[in-house]
Order: structure tokens, then C-alpha cells, then sequence
């Protein structure tokens, strides 16, 4: 029995043994042609959220596609976002092992979390031929939940928070925070909001509109103006709480159960973190025609979703080959199609050659959603990560256990 | 040589993961291993062990568990008893055993589909007139009592102890006990009550104690038809490890351990005092 306890024991620390890193460019100081060279013919291991058909075909069909053909590079795409990479990311780094994965879509919250356990490669983005068009001076692009990018991750999209509802049931739109509780009060348990981010995002809408409007909670956390700010939120959802729906005894457990809630006829509006969102449900059959967007003059969250490199990633040199495709214009013209994704562009516009500015502009309407003009003067810039941990906590204690 | 090498494999690939995991949770939770950690802290613990939610989400899958179990083996001994031969062949088999099909999550869908107040059932009812709008309709998900995770998990649950009783029923020879006690005089009532029902039970008292413990850990049917309050643990420990704050991942490994060793405990316990309770060498 000894021996085999013994034999258990080495087969289970041979397990663990670290792999033995691989030999790579000195990326830092590589030219950009010497990184392309070094991309050549290797595969890449991409994370990322997969719940979108429209998103995954232009991933699958549209960049992978690209990617061979440019680079002989194989994009492999996982499923998985925000806390999977990051507890993948730490289990690998503690292990000490090479990364399974190469590059990932993060969001601001994952990209606070990914820093806090060093977690990134980089600063990376301005070795990205394609960097230089970029809108970095752009708030809501060059920060990331109030934090600088740095070179850490690179731009991808941007979008909007926008309240769905149905013209032909919803014609008194609500616009300040008394209106939306009129509007919850008229028609009881018809409107709710999920227990995720997209319910968190709009939270902090709530929150800023509290404290005097966009500037009143920029930069740092503080712990004053929230104790102060968060206090009068859950004051105003308790008042809010018995009109939601199921009494605001539960929340749906994300924006997909809302989406289907809306769907039904049990809710008169649903939300979503993309702006271009109620165009893709209408095309995908889900939402009625008459189904429609718009952000409320509180205004709504406007941010944008990146790509990173893992520290541990095997081919950084290839994910950076990807990457740069990824923020070309080609790639972000085709990206923001409505009837390919309808995502927003991180690019400035002035700064593309003069052909790919006309193309952008000629880009077709989308038929539902307000335009990305008119839903600007309403954006307001992500809160530091600090806000979002605290109302995750607090709205558990306040107003679910409450 | 062959039988040791056997136990050899089996303790490495179904024992050693285990105990390696439950080691790494219990590191984990007492801040001596993970990214973040700064050293040993009895903190997690304490904090799991004071919240009233994690004692009331404890409460509520044990409340779950016990309920699903008992309308399982009510309708499982029910059916068993009654259509024994039917069971064996035809559509009758055929619908009774479908549901072991569905995963949880797309049996999880059905019942939001079916349950809801914009489900099947609720348009029904309001066709019929019985309801002037679907918001009369009683909440049947994402409610208090739970009803649509039971409902859902007695579907799930309901033939795989059908399977285990007809089989039951075949190797314990209960017809043959059935006719000796209707030859010695016991009414049918009796026949059920006192020959066939405790005899099943008997047989599957450590199925049943398995089967406990396992719905008191199913995830996504709670997930999607349960409340944040109360939740089921799983539901509960998956909220604490994968929300936005790094720092509560030591307390959802302290509630997993914390939730393993009650388990360990109450298994302990009945090995103890009731040895014969795990003999199920002659169960199946």
C-alpha cells in the first residue's frame, strides 16, 4: 500500500511540473516585419464571450478567415469571459505553466481584475501598426472604468447602454428617475433589470444621475461620495422595488432571461449593454418589429470592449498579428455593419485614409436603434472598478436580502 | 496483481483528484495558497460561518433536497406498483424513461417555458377564461417556495428511481412476496404498506441519501428558475467565486469545504451508528 501511495504521489506531482517555456522574439525590441514573420503559421487561442450567433460567425468566418489567409495563423475560439479567464488565468499563473489561452475580449471590470493578479502582457498597443488610428484621446476608448489603458489592451469596440421597449405597448418613455418610477408604479411588475452587469451598468447610471450628473464621480473611488450617493440609490429602489417585477424579490439572473422576458409580454422593457442590440434581436426573430431602443436623458454608460494578451500566452507574437487585424479598418468597417454586428468603431474616423472615412460614413442606417449621434450627449464614462465590486455587494444586501 | 493495480487506478483517477481539490479549496480558504492571498487568515471562515445567508441557503437545498425526494419516491413506488409489467415495454416505458434525456439545463428551460407567467400553462388558463390577465397567474418560477427547481428536478429525478425500483421489484422477488402475503390474508393496502414499500425502501435508503446530496448541489435548474434569496448553495458559492470582487473567492472555497465536511460528517455519523445502511451489495 506504501508503494502505492508513493507511486500516486510522483504520478501527481509529475502532473504538475511546469512545461518548459517556449524560446521567443524579444518582442520589445522586434521590428513590426519580424513580429509578422514570427506570427507566421502558428495557432492562436482566443477566449471570448460566445452568446452572440452574429458575433461568433464574424469571429469564425470573417477574421479567422483572414487570419489564415494573411498569416497561415488558425484562430481558435473558446468560450468564456470576464472571471473564467481570470480564474484560468490565475490557476495557470500559480501553477506557473504556459497560457491556454493566447488573447481575450475583456471588459473594463475583468481588465481591473486581470491587472490586480498582473495578469496582462504588454504595454503592447502602440507596437500595432494599426494603433495609429485608434481613438485614444477618446475618454470612453483610452480609459477603461476610469483606469488608463497603458499599452495593455487594445480598443476593439464601443457601445452604448440602451433601454428596449415596444412602440406599439410603451409610448410615455421614461427620462429622469421620478419617471421611471411613475412609469414602474402605472405598470407593475413590467419592468426589471438582471442581476449581472448589464443590471449593475445601469445602476450606476442611477448612481451618477444621484450625484449631480457625469463629472460628480469621475476619477478614483471614493468612499465618502459613495457612502453618501450609494445611500440615496437604495432609497430610491426600495421605493422602486415593490413596482419590479416579481415584487423585486428576484432579479432575472442575467440579460438572455430578460431578453426572453421581454420577448413574452411579461416585461415591457429589457436592456442591453450594446446599443445596435434590439437590430440584431428583431433580424434574429426574437423581438417584434415594433420593438425599439433609446437611453434615457439620465443618460446611460457608454464603454468599450478590448483585447488583451495572457502574460503567460505562448504566441504573443501571433495574438498581436491578430489583434492588429482586428483593429484595421477593414476589420472595424466590416464590424460595424448592422447586419454583420453593428458593433461601434474605436477608430477616429479623421485619422483614416480618405476612402475608408467615406466607406465608414456610408456604413447602412441601422433600422431600430437610435443613432450613435443622438445617444452621445447621454453617454456617461464607466465608474472605477471600485463602484461596481461595492454596488454588486451592497445591492445583494440592500435590496435582494433587504 | 490485477486487483491491486485496479484499486490503484481507481483511487488515482476517481480519489486523488478529489482529495487534491478539497486540499486546494481548504488552502485556498484559509489564505495559504491563490494569487492574492497574504498568508494564513481564519477571516473567510469566520465570515461564512456568521452570515445568516449561507445557514439560510443551506436550509433552503436541504428544504429542496428533501421535498424533491419525497414526491420522486412517492411517484417512482407509485408507478412501479402499479404498471410493473407495462413498464418493461411499450410507450409506457418509452414516456417514463424520456425525461433521463434532458440535461438539466434544457429541462431547466422547459419548466421557465411551461411555468412562467407568460407559459404555456398561464396562456392556457387565460384562454379558458380562468384568468383575466396573465399577471394573475400564480408565480410558479423565480419564486419563494421553489416550486418550479422541484418540479423540474422530480422530472429529472422520477425515472432514474423508477429504473432502480423495477429492478428492485425483479431481484427482491416481490411478486412472489406479494402473493405469499395475499395467500396468508393481508388486505392489498397492507400487501403495499407493510411488504412491498418497505422492502424498496430499504433496499434504496443509500440511493436516496446519495440522491439527497446530490440535488442539494444541482446548479443550473436553481440558477435559472430559483431567487438570489434564498439560493441553493451551489448557486451561492458560484456567486461568491465568480462576481467582480477577487477577494470573495477565498470565502466561496470556505463554504465548499465547510459544505463537504457537513456531508463527510453526516455519512460518518450513519457509518457509525448504522453500518448496515451502506450493505447495498444486494440492492441492485
Amino acid at each position: 500500500m506504501k508503494k502505492l501511495i508513493i507511486l500516486i504521489t510522483i504520478l501527481a506531482l509529475a502532473a504538475c511540473k511546469s512545461d518548459s517555456k517556449n524560446e521567443q522574439l524579444d518582442l520589445k525590441n522586434a521590428s513590426w516585419q519580424q513580429i509578422e514573420t514570427e506570427a507566421q503559421g502558428k495557432t492562436v487561442n482566443m477566449m471570448m464571450w460566445a452568446g452572440d450567433p452574429k458575433i461568433n460567425d464574424y469571429m469564425k468566418n470573417y477574421v479567422a478567415t483572414a487570419v489564415k489567409g494573411k498569416y497561415d495563423i488558425d484562430l481558435e475560439i473558446s468560450s468564456g469571459q470576464g472571471n473564467t479567464i481570470v480564474q484560468l488565468l490565475m490557476t495557470e499563473m500559480q501553477a506557473g505553466k504556459d497560457g491556454n489561452v493566447d488573447m481575450m475580449w475583456i471588459n473594463g471590470e475583468t481588465f481591473y481584475q486581470l491587472r490586480q493578479i498582473d495578469g496582462l502582457y504588454g504595454p503592447f498597443v502602440d507596437r500595432l501598426p494599426n494603433s495609429q488610428y485608434v481613438d485614444l484621446d477618446n475618454p470612453f476608448i483610452g480609459k477603461d472604468f476610469q483606469e488608463p489603458i497603458e499599452g495593455m489592451e487594445a480598443p476593439w469596440g464601443n457601445v452604448q447602454m440602451t433601454l428596449i421597449y415596444d412602440s406599439e405597448k410603451t409610448d410615455q418613455l421614461p427620462q429622469s428617475r421620478e419617471e421611471l418610477l411613475a412609469f414602474a408604479k402605472a405598470n407593475p411588475n413590467k419592468f426589471t433589470f438582471d442581476n449581472q452587469f448589464t443590471g449593475l451598468t445601469f445602476m450606476k447610471a442611477l448612481l451618477i444621475d444621484i450625484a449631480g450628473g457625469e463629472q460628480a464621480l469621475a476619477g478614483d473611488f471614493n468612499e465618502e461620495k459613495y457612502g453618501k450617493y450609494s445611500k440615496e440609490l437604495w432609497a430610491y429602489l426600495k421605493k422602486l422595488k415593490p413596482y419590479l417585477w416579481k415584487n423585486g424579490e428576484t432579479f432575472p439572473e442575467d440579460v438572455a432571461q430578460m431578453h426572453q422576458l421581454f420577448a413574452s409580454g411579461e416585461l415591457l422593457m429589457t436592456m442591453s449593454n450594446n446599443d445596435a442590440e434590439v437590430d440584431n434581436k428583431i433580424n434574429e426573430g426574437l423581438f417584434p418589429e415594433s420593438a425599439r431602443a433609446y437611453v434615457p436623458e439620465f443618460g446611460t454608460i457608454q464603454n468599450s470592449h478590448y483585447l488583451g494578451i495572457a502574460k503567460n500566452a505562448v504566441d504573443k507574437a501571433a495574438a498581436m498579428a491578430v489583434i492588429n487585424f482586428m483593429i484595421s479598418p477593414e476589420a472595424q468597417l466590416k464590424k460595424q455593419n448592422p447586419e454583420v454586428w453593428g458593433d461601434g468603431t474605436v477608430l477616429n474616423l479623421d485619422k483614416l485614409p480618405r476612402d475608408f472615412k467615406a466607406k465608414f460614413q456610408n456604413i447602412p442606417a441601422r433600422k431600430y436603434a437610435p443613432k450613435r449621434s443622438e445617444i452621445q450627449e447621454n453617454a456617461l464614462q464607466e465608474l472605477a472598478p471600485e463602484y461596481m465590486i461595492r454596488l454588486a455587494e451592497d445591492f445583494r444586501k440592500e435590496i435582494i436580502n433587504g | 496483481m490485477i486487483k491491486k493495480l485496479s484499486i490503484a487506478t481507481f483511487i488515482l483517477i476517481a480519489a486523488v483528484p478529489v482529495l487534491l481539490g478539497l486540499g486546494y479549496a481548504l488552502m485556498y480558504s484559509l489564505g495559504l495558497t491563490g494569487i492574492l492571498s497574504e498568508g494564513f487568515t481564519t477571516t473567510h471562515w469566520e465570515e461564512t460561518l456568521s452570515t445568516a445567508t449561507f445557514w439560510k441557503s443551506l436550509g433552503f437545498s436541504l428544504y429542496i433536497a428533501l421535498v424533491v425526494m419525497l414526491i420522486s419516491l412517492f411517484f417512482s413506488l407509485w408507478i412501479v406498483i402499479s404498471w410493473i409489467k407495462q413498464l418493461n415495454k411499450g410507450s409506457l416505458s418509452y414516456i417514463t424513461y424520456l425525461p433521463l434525456a434532458f440535461p438539466a439545463i434544457v429541462m431547466a428551460f422547459f419548466s421557465f417555458q411551461l411555468l412562467s407567467k407568460s407559459g404555456f400553462i398561464s396562456r392556457m388558463v387565460y384562454k379558458m377564461g380562468w384568468i383575466d390577465s396573465l399577471e394573475q397567474f400564480p408565480d410558479w418560477t423565480n419564486d419563494v417556495f421553489g416550486i418550479s427547481i422541484i418540479f423540474s428536478l422530480c422530472l429529472l429525478i422520477t425515472p432514474f428511481f423508477i429504473i432502480l425500483y423495477s429492478n428492485l421489484y425483479q431481484n427482491e422477488r416481490i411478486a412472489e412476496l406479494k402473493a405469499l402475503a395475499i395467500t396468508l390474508g393481508a388486505k392489498p393496502s397492507q400487501v403495499i404498506f407493510k411488504v412491498i414499500v418497505p422492502i424498496l425502501l430499504k433496499k434504496s435508503a443509500f440511493t436516496i441519501m446519495l440522491f439527497v446530496i446530490f440535488i442539494m448541489g444541482t446548479y443550473e435548474i436553481p440558477l435559472l428558475l430559483g431567487r438570489q434569496n434564498p439560493s441553493m448553495l451551489s448557486v451561492f458559492i458560484v456567486q461568491k467565486l465568480q462576481k467582480f470582487n477577487l477577494a470573495d473567492i477565498p470565502q466561496a472555497y470556505a463554504i465548499a469545504v465547510i459544505y463537504i465536511l457537513l456531508i463527510a460528517s453526516i455519512i460518518a455519523l450513519v457509518y457509525k451508528t448504522r453500518p448496515t445502511f451502506f450493505n447495498f451489495s444486494s440492492s441492485s
